[in-house]
């Protein structure tokens, strides 16, 4: 299949730039160490010269100073600009308005070229190191949501008591949410959109390599300001943050909206990346009809989170400003609309959902066909689908909105929208139920995740038609069946998801195999325990349990002990599953270039993958899905349409 | 393959530069679709609150609405350092590169001209951020341009520098191209925020009730 | 056979050897998965569509349904669990014969990649055809048995009519609700403005709500009654019922409000006439004309 084309040894007869200084520059000095030290410094820096400039006396940090929230969202941007600073962020772009364009050599530095492991703590632009950091971060996330998980279902579990006070309960569900969702958006675009997808389309580094580096090191700058919410106050609220609740949290809110609005742009210059990867770096011969669909959903989310995040942004700058300069956005005495805010937010909120949901779904029906030894079902039906969702999934968002007495009469046609887009969505379905029959399965952990993740798709689809009808919604929204319902999505149906396209690819980017026995062990255990945990929720909100609520009828006891048992359970079942992660990251079998026999590009190059991915880039002739064996049925259907003659034709 | 090389090649990855420069192309296209996002949430704040007009506090105090010159004179600005950017670029594609420059420095004047400007109708509104929804609102519209300005400065700085330097070239001068392309967004998006800002000032909705209260 | 000026007869069909349509059915039932897949499916199918009264079980223990909004919103319920039964038993027939089946082949386990013995479909016209209009016609379904449920239950609330345009041959008895941090208020301004925490209200007898809030977002939500609005800071929403059980229901909070959101509950008793205008004359209303 490989004929030569571009040589990586060309390049070096290109005629450089002046090289300013040793290869690298000014990133020979900086890393992570580097950058939180420039954050932590300038952020203290700002804060005291802030703090005599605006007066905060008194020691009354009542959260309505104006000027004492103004202080802290400084302070807050100091630490992002110190952070992105302190780990070189800047010297790209300074570079190139002054001219000192980037040599081979440096390019190569910055590729992490020579620095063995030191590279995953620097700005380096190797798509494999930023999709190795993104995978790190993702799974500490992981553990950052789940332990407030666990915070919340004891709450939930120990009906009797108040275990935590109100307040910090609020902030704990609505930290868990934010991090919860900001790692599902990452989990399979971060890690393999970066390190998978590249390799699998033949090239040797994504569109814009130094963007990729921002933006993962953009991730990691927001995730501190978030995370200290719990330390100033809590954020007090659910992670819609709905105003104007949100202005009555103190200060820890504002971590939050700094976060989000950081994090936007960290996605939208991804989401950039990735399409523009996809689009124009296919190696030659990989044409529209022979990509492989995991790059097809990971365009498809890509497109939704450039286009809808920037909504979100602007909802969490537009209340950063409600509390910083006392505009009323979101203030209704002043002129504010509340309604504002959660058009605003939902306009991103449901796409995000498929940006969620999306990469696993692709990634899934992408090992499939390879555990299967089948080709894919019906490419086209597929392209369809993603295509559908990207687009139809811009006009559902009211439906979040069923029951805020915006538009009573944006019901209908709303309520037609989101049906619409469960006819895409089927198209994936058929997909992976065509891919899957007649097939041969072969039952590794991977393949395994697909019939998990279909199971808990029908689950939350099936509920998910209920909620779509307004009159249903008018029972169930703001009740704990809509939590069990998009757990079932989000988590059921994507993080499963994702963790069946990691162990998939576990072998490429680690170069070891994944203990199956223990990871399958650890991910049964919370396969089942996810039922227990979340049926049982279901139940909770038929009964008419609110959402978010700390305390409740004794009605609804019961359900709250299984689901608080299951959720203990699934803790566990992480931890074993996170157990084999690290275990076999560290001492697993070494793993051969391609353990699975798939017939995708980054398995035709070897493990480790070289740095510049392939020696010499491959020439595609043909789809991914070349799998299987001549249908033995098919020789009946030959034997039916040659029948279709008249008699005695020959004798014409 | 033979070494001879026609077009120029990257001097990082090899590749000619005109197929970087396509692919980067379509890179700022995504910005640019990203940025024009982040008006239009602008634009809906604008003009949903403008329609509400809740608890009566559109309006800011006394009726003080902003001039509507300014607005349209900061985009004149942006609109006169965007042209003379295409000029400089139709210029050095014919192999005059005194016209980028020339032009990459003139603009540069009058974007930071355009900049003070921006920031002089900010602090001098009749109003304060403080003061109701329609400031709130004009306020942000005013500052988001003074950002895309903020940008549109360093990136036409750049300009001047790399064609100074000769890294914009006739044979190469895509990022002068994406540069100019970006401003012309600026100029959109101004546009339409001067647009709603000087038209749509008076709310029409006159019937809300007050805040607390079943009756307007 | 004449070719001049006699009146056309039919032509008989020349026989072929084209098989009759329903061959292909026939052949393909033949095939041993085929039955055991259909057969699966009806079970599941069957198996599946019970489990709607197990949810209108769960959602009827505190007494619901105690209006026709809500007997609506149930029958809905029931009826989409119906509708989709088909298609999750069809899902859930071809994953457990792909695990457990024999004649796709059997599981296949082990460390090396298995030998390509899986048939090479890479699309089926009829499947495909099946599937989309199948699932059009599942959707199209719903939508429109939700956008008549909406129709009906809007008629029912008054949904967001205007005072003005409410039917005039029974006039509900008007509510204001405010939510506030973190109590629910209700005020008769036609009973003289009367003011209670609790929500009484005679059986049978429309009620019509418009509900605010004077701080944030909260949501007014009569359980058993089906009917839910978010209580908005400086804006006014309505909806409406008739309750036709007697009893005691639940109001709760559905949108996080704050610190005692989740003790933000009341109580909605639905008393007889005489009962009610017992209690507005106590509350120092007067009787209601």
């Amino acid at each position: 299949m490989s004929v030569m084309t571009t040589d990586i040894h060309e390049q070096t007869a290109v005629p450089q730039p002046k090289q300013h200084g040793k290869p690298g520059g000014f990133l020979r000095h900086t890393n992570i160490f580097t950058g939180v030290v420039t954050g932590l410094v300038l952020a203290i820096i700002t804060f005291a010269i802030g703090s005599k400039i605006v007066p905060w006396g008194n020691q009354n940090v009542d959260f309505d100073q104006v000027g004492f929230q103004a202080l802290i969202g400084i302070t807050y941007i100091a630490w992002v600009i110190g952070f992105m600073a302190g780990i070189g962020a800047f010297a790209g772009p300074i570079r190139w308005v002054l001219g000192h364009d980037l040599t081979h050599a440096d390019a190569e530095y910055m590729a992490g070229k020579g620095q063995g492991r030191f590279k995953y703590w620097k700005y380096t632009t190797d798509h494999k190191v930023v999709g190795i950091q993104y995978l790190i971060m993702t799974l500490v996330l992981f553990g950052l949501g789940g332990f407030l998980a666990m915070l919340i279902r004891t709450e939930l579990g120990i009906t009797w008591a108040e275990v935590f006070t109100p307040n910090f309960y609020n902030s704990i569900i609505g930290t868990h949410g934010i991090v919860m969702i900001i790692a599902m958006i990452i989990v399979v675009a971060g890690p393999l959109g970066n390190f998978i997808m590249p390799i699998m389309i033949g090239a040797r580094d994504m569109a814009f390599p130094r963007l990729n580096a921002l933006s993962f090191w953009l991730l990691f700058a927001a995730v501190p300001p978030l995370v200290s919410n719990l330390l100033l106050g809590g954020i007090r609220d659910g992670w819609t943050v709905y105003e104007p609740l949100g202005s009555q949290s103190p200060v820890g809110m504002i971590g939050y909206q700094i976060c989000i609005i950081v994090f936007a742009f960290s996605t939208g210059i991804a989401s950039v990346n990735l399409i523009t990867t996809a689009f124009t770096m296919r190696a030659r011969g990989m044409s529209w009809n022979r990509v492989p669909i995991f790059v097809i959903g990971i365009i498809s989310a890509a497109i939704m989170g450039l286009v809808w995040f920037p909504m979100f942004q602007y909802s969490q700058i537009l209340a950063l400003s409600d509390r910083m300069l006392a505009t009323s956005f979101f203030n209704p005495l002043m002129g504010g609309s509340v309604w504002l805010y959660e058009n605003l937010f939902w306009l991103l909120g449901h796409p995000e959902v498929y940006v969620v949901v999306i990469p696993g779904t692709a990634a899934l029906i992408e090992l499939m066909t390879v555990f299967l030894r089948k080709p894919l079902f019906s490419y086209k039906m597929a392209i369809a689908g993603f295509a559908g969702i990207t687009g139809i999934s811009a006009i559902v968002w009211v439906h979040h909105m069923y029951m805020t007495g915006w538009a009573p009469s944006a019901g209908y046609p709303f309520m037609l929208s989101t049906e619409l887009i469960s006819i895409p969505f089927g198209f994936l379905v058929l997909v992976m139920l065509g891919t899957m029959w007649r097939g041969k399965p072969w039952t590794r952990l991977p393949m395994m995740c697909v019939y998990a993740v279909i199971w808990n798709k029908i689950i939350g689809v099936i509920t998910g038609v209920y909620l779509s009808d307004v009159p249903v919604d008018q029972y169930m929204h703001g009740s704990m069946f809509v939590v069990a319902h998009f757990h079932y999505m989000l988590m059921g149906a994507g993080l499963f998801a994702a963790i069946g396209a990691i162990s998939y690819w576990f072998p490429k980017m680690t170069g070891r195999m994944l203990n199956e026995r223990i990871a399958s062990i650890g991910f049964w255990v919370a396969f089942f325990a996810f039922q227990l945990t979340f049926m049982s929720m279901f139940v909770a909100g038929l009964q008419g349990m609110p959402r978010r609520v700390l305390q409740f009828d004794n009605a609804f006891n019961i359900s709250n002990w299984l689901s608080t048992i299951g959720a203990y359970c699934i803790g566990i079942g992480m931890v074993i599953f996170l157990f084999a992660i690290i275990t076999s990251w560290r001492n697993g079998k070494p793993a051969p270039a391609n353990p699975w026999g798939a017939k995708t590009l980054e398995w035709q190059t070897s493990t480790p993958v070289p740095l510049e991915n392939f020696p010499v880039l491959p020439v595609v002739t043909s789809d991914p899905y070349g799998y299987g064996v001549p249908d033995p049925y098919d020789a009946v259907e030959k034997k039916m349409s040659e029948a279709d003659q008249p008699v005695g034709a020959g004798a014409r | 393959m033979s070494a001879a090389v026609e077009s120029p090649r990257s001097a990082t990855t090899g590749e000619a530069v005109k197929t970087v420069a396509r692919r980067n192309r379509l890179g700022i296209w995504l910005c640019i679709i990203s940025d024009a996002t982040g008006t239009v949430a602008l634009l809906i704040s604008y003009t949903y609150l403008w329609s509400l007009n809740v608890n009566n506090q559109w309006a800011p105090p006394k009726n003080a609405w902003a001039d509507w010159w300014p607005f349209w004179a900061i985009v004149a600005g942006i609109v006169i350092a965007t042209a003379l950017i295409w000029w400089g670029i139709a210029g050095i594609a014919k192999g005059h590169k005194g016209r980028l420059a020339g032009a990459a420095v003139l603009a540069s004047l009058i974007l930071i001209a355009t900049f003070v400007g921006q920031i002089v109708q900010l602090s001098t509104f009749p109003f304060g951020p403080a003061d109701g929804a329609y400031a709130s609102a004009t306020f942000w519209l005013c500052l988001a341009t003074a950002f895309h300005l903020a940008m549109l400065g360093l990136l036409v700085l750049a300009v001047s520098i790399r064609t100074g330097k000769g890294l914009i070239s006739p044979d190469n001068h895509s990022h002068a191209r994406f540069v100019a392309m970006y401003m012309t967004w600026v100029c959109i998006s101004a546009a339409l925020g001067a647009l709603v800002a000087t038209t749509m000032l008076a709310s029409p909705n006159t019937q809300m009730p007050l805040f607390g209260t079943f009756t307007g | 056979m004449s070719l001049t000026n006699a009146p056309e007869t039919e032509q008989p069909e020349e026989p072929t050897n084209r098989p009759a349509p329903s061959y292909r059915i026939r052949e393909w039932l033949s095939r041993p998965y085929a039955r055991h897949f259909l057969v699966l499916f009806i079970i599941f199918t069957v198996v599946i569509m019970p489990s709607a009264w197990l949810v209108l079980h769960f959602m009827n223990q505190s007494g619901a349904p105690a209006s026709a909004i809500m007997s609506e919103i149930e029958k809905t319920i029931f009826v989409f669990t119906f509708v989709s039964a088909p298609l999750m038993a069809m899902a859930l027939a071809i994953l457990l014969y792909s695990l457990l089946g024999r004649d796709w082949g059997g599981k296949v386990h082990g460390e090396e990649p298995p030998m390509q013995e899986s048939p090479a479909i890479r699309t089926n016209g009829t499947a495909v055809i099946l599937w989309i209009t199948a699932t059009s016609l599942l959707a199209g379904f719903l939508v429109i048995w939700g956008m008549m449920e909406l129709a009906t239950i809007t008629a029912n609330s008054y949904g967001s009519t205007a005072p003005n345009q409410q039917p005039k041959d029974v006039k509900p008895i008007d509510i204001n609700v405010t939510g506030a941090q973190w109590v629910w208020n209700f005020q008769y301004p036609d009973q003289r403005g009367i003011q209670s925490d609790t929500l009484v209200v005679p059986v049978d007898t429309p009620l019509y709500f418009n509900v605010t809030s004077v701080d944030v977002i909260h949501s007014f939500w009569v359980v058993e009654l089906g009917i839910k609005i978010d209580a908005n800071p400086g804006a006014v929403t309505n909806t409406g019922v008739t309750p036709n059980k007697l009893g005691t229901f639940n109001i709760r909070c559905a949108e996080l409000c704050g610190m005692h959101h989740a003790y933000m509950q009341t109580k909605i008793q639905v008393v007889s006439q005489a009962e009610f205008e017992n209690w507005v004359r106590v509350m120092g209303g007067e009787k209601t004309s």
